[in-house]
């Protein structure tokens, strides 16, 4: 009898253990982030009240991923969906219409919009179409590159996160107030590390590093792409080659791990530049400071290929 | 007296330029001190402006009465010089109201997408092939003609529902003439907000069925559709009015169901065209990712219904798709997709006395194709086809090698030797020609104008 009662004690401990992170678990909210970035700072907000995960990959572009179902699993149970907007991540309504989740379609307390007051750059003041390239004609969608607006994006989740778990205002907006001290706090240090590029000229591959570039003062010489989304002519490598050479001054090819780097290394063979990988450990961190290492590995690429 | 004028003459030349000039100085400083007063003023305006943004801001943010605002994004000019002093982050973090329930909506913003697709094809075969109105593109060999003209329209209706609206402009070949027709491609909802994981689609849909059937043809792999898939559904495909319900089970890995009732309007598989009898489908589909860079898409699906003479018709089919994405390209580096269709329908056969009576027909069909794309812009691939006819006896197989030049995501070339070989004469109108063994040509031109759906996987 006493054995019995032991076993049942031991079974009733170990289950208890058991279930302890699942219970964990069910209470925390699942979000899901279409990019990496958006997941690293929906973890500055939520903590330990959030569980998030990334639609995209790190090493992904972004702008057109393949909609795997794979996708649709990972939001069939969520709670929270967090879009980057602008036209970024279109693709994400295809995943939203195989889900089945009603929790997280456009309209539902669940879908937050990150680019929601946002001062977009690059907005179009002229009629845009294809001729262009695959152009965003709601502006430069890729604000999430600039650590300055991180605090209006965070202030978008946090209001779209207490939507849902209203009881956890006050905790989000202590987390939110946490990580944009320490943000502000990261970036006069990236600030300084970055100091020395301002006399650099830069050439990225896709135009979209405007708000990065407008933050730290840096100026851009040129793209690659000389239409988004559409692979560069000959004619126009070529000048842009011309330009990299007169510009008497260092150029710096910046590029994401995405990005052609067999034709940036012929570039930089070509005219002498240096090269940057930016983005190249997006989505390698987690947790609340995940945004603030990303940025980091970032300002370190580039400050090396300053100097 | 002459001396008297010469220096007149001198101190007028002399000093003249210089009480000129002295004049001059006192304009410019007049000028800078204007210019400085204006400064002033436009200091002070802007230390104005300042103090009123601070206010503004410093008011607490009204409390979330909406779940979802309206779209509102604060737009700057394009471009701010790299000089321009960003606010600061103690500014930005000061809570605020990140959007506006209601945002103006800007030129050309609606609230609908629509786009326009233009299919284009085209096909040289042999005079006999023509003859025999026995090609690809029945009775419209060597021709090039707008195969699928299509606007579409879809977006949120509501906070509820989703809509989706194509009409089609075509080609078509009918009793020896060819027409222009359009139509209704698919009209449909789609209730997003149902319990349980289930959305529910009404209307004209291009069912679920299979892997391929769902696909618009601007949209196949391949210029034109697998033979099976002409032979057991006709050149349409399956398209049905009815509903059809959806279901994403909570499991770890993906497996959706989906359930359909239709009036069963296809001709050539069905076509009683009435719900007292109706079609009734079914898919299951599955997907597994075997690495990051690669994955696996299983389906079954199944659809019962009757012929127009009462008679049942049912098919099953089998399907499988497969990709590498190697990491970081934008595009799969290689594909390999096949499909199976059995057919299980009854017919009436006469024998030779004129006597009738009731035979089961068991056929099926498949095809598979492999395709690799090393270049963003060039892909290549080969699809093999064979099929049984469903009624009729006999068999066909096909094999058909294709190029494709895509200059950018919205427009695309192709170019196609297809191969077909028969396993009994086909002959056409009055007997003319005959369309047994025969190869073809077939190019392809498509564009895409406006917003396009994705498709997934």
């Amino acid at each position: 009898m006493r054995r019995s009662v032991s076993m049942v004690l031991v079974a009733a401990v170990l289950a208890a253990a058991g279930l302890q992170p699942a219970a964990d678990a069910a209470a925390k909210l699942r979000v899901i982030a279409t990019i990496p970035d958006l997941k690293a700072l929906t973890e500055a907000v939520g903590g330990d009240l959030v569980e998030v995960e990334s639609l995209a990959r790190g090493n992904q572009n972004p702008h057109d991923l393949e909609v795997r179902p794979s996708l649709m699993v990972k939001l069939r149970r969520a709670d929270a969906l967090v879009v980057n907007g602008l036209e970024l991540d279109g693709w994400a309504d295809a995943v939203l219409r195989g889900a089945n989740n009603p929790a997280v379609i456009p309209g539902a307390a669940g879908f937050i919009d990150a680019s929601r007051g946002v001062p977009v750059i690059d907005v179009p003041t002229s009629r845009v179409d294809r001729s262009m390239g695959d152009v965003h004609p709601y502006g430069n969608p890729h604000y999430t590159f600039d650590p300055g607006l991180a605090p209006i994006v965070t202030q978008t989740i946090l209001e779209g996160l207490a939507r849902l778990a209203p009881g956890q205002r006050a905790t989000f907006e202590r987390q939110r107030q946490a990580f944009v001290a320490r943000l502000e706090s990261a970036l006069g240090r990236w600030q300084a590390a970055l100091t020395p590029l301002r006399e650099a000229r830069l050439v990225v591959y896709h135009n979209n590093l405007g708000y990065l570039f407008n933050r730290f003062g840096l100026t851009q010489l040129g793209a690659i792409e000389d239409r988004p989304g559409i692979p560069p002519s000959p004619a126009h490598l070529a000048r842009l080659v011309r330009e990299m050479k007169e510009a008497r001054t260092r150029v710096v090819i910046v590029l994401e791990s995405w990005s052609d780097r067999k034709l940036a290394a012929r570039l930089a063979e070509e005219t002498g530049a240096r090269t940057a990988i930016i983005n190249a450990k997006l989505g390698t961190f987690s947790g609340p400071e995940a945004y603030i290492s990303s940025m980091d590995a970032n300002v370190t690429a580039l400050a090396e290929a300053a100097r | 007296m002459r001396g008297s004028v010469i220096v007149a003459v001198w101190l007028t030349s002399v000093l003249g330029p210089g009480l000129a000039g002295a004049q001059d100085a006192d304009a410019l400083r007049r000028e800078l001190d204007q210019l400085r007063r204006q400064q002033e003023q436009y200091q002070k305006a802007i230390e104005a402006l300042g103090e009123r943004l601070k206010r503004l801001e410093s008011q607490p943010a009204p409390a979330a009465v909406a779940p979802v605002p309206a779209t509102t994004v604060t737009q700057t000019p394009a471009g701010p010089g790299p000089t321009t002093a960003p606010p600061s982050l103690t500014e930005l973090a000061r809570p605020r109201q990140p959007f506006s329930l209601y945002g103006e909506r800007r030129q050309g913003q609606f609230l609908l997408d629509f786009g326009v697709v233009g299919d284009f094809v085209g096909n040289i075969t042999q005079r006999n092939v023509e003859q025999a109105t026995g090609g690809t593109f029945a009775g419209r060999e060597n021709r090039f003609f707008p195969r699928e003209i299509e606007l579409m329209f879809f977006g949120q209706i509501d906070p509820y529902a989703r809509a989706e609206v194509r009409i089609e402009a075509a080609e078509e070949f009918e009793d020896g003439a060819r027409e222009l027709h359009v139509g209704l491609a698919e009209a449909n909802l789609t209730l997003l907000t149902l319990p349980g994981g289930t959305q529910a689609k009404l209307g004209l849909i291009r069912n679920r069925f299979g892997l391929l059937n769902e696909r618009h043809r601007e949209a196949l792999p391949q210029t034109d559709q697998p033979n099976v898939l002409t032979q057991f559904l006709g050149e349409e495909g399956l398209r049905e009015s009815g509903a059809e319900v959806s279901w994403v089970a909570p499991l770890p890995f993906y497996l959706e169901a989906l359930a359909g009732v239709f009036n069963g309007d296809n001709d050539v598989a069905f076509g009683r065209g009435s719900l007292k009898a109706p079609l009734v489908t079914g898919r299951l589909r599955t997907f597994f990712e075997l690495a990051e860079i690669s994955a696996i898409q299983l389906g079954i699906s199944g659809a019962s219904g009757e012929t127009p003479d009462k008679r049942r018709s049912t098919l099953a089919g089998l399907d499988l798709k497969y990709k590498l994405t190697p990491e970081g390209w934008r595009h799969a580096l290689l594909t390999v997709a096949g499909e199976a269709l059995y057919s299980d329908r009854r017919v009436e056969v006469f024998d030779d006395a004129g006597a009738s009576e009731d035979r089961t027909r068991r056929r099926w069909g498949w095809y598979a194709y492999g395709e690799v794309q090393p270049w963003r812009r060039w892909l290549g691939g080969v699809r093999y086809d064979w099929t049984q006819y469903p009624v009729d006896p006999g068999r066909e197989w096909a094999v058909e090698p294709y190029i494709a030049f895509l200059p950018s995501e919205f427009l695309r070339f192709r170019l196609a030797y297809k191969h077909t070989d028969r396993s009994h004469r086909f002959t056409g109108p009055d007997d003319r020609g005959s369309a047994r063994v025969f190869d073809e040509v077939l190019f392809q031109a498509t564009f895409f104008l406006g917003a396009h759906p994705s498709h997934p996987f």
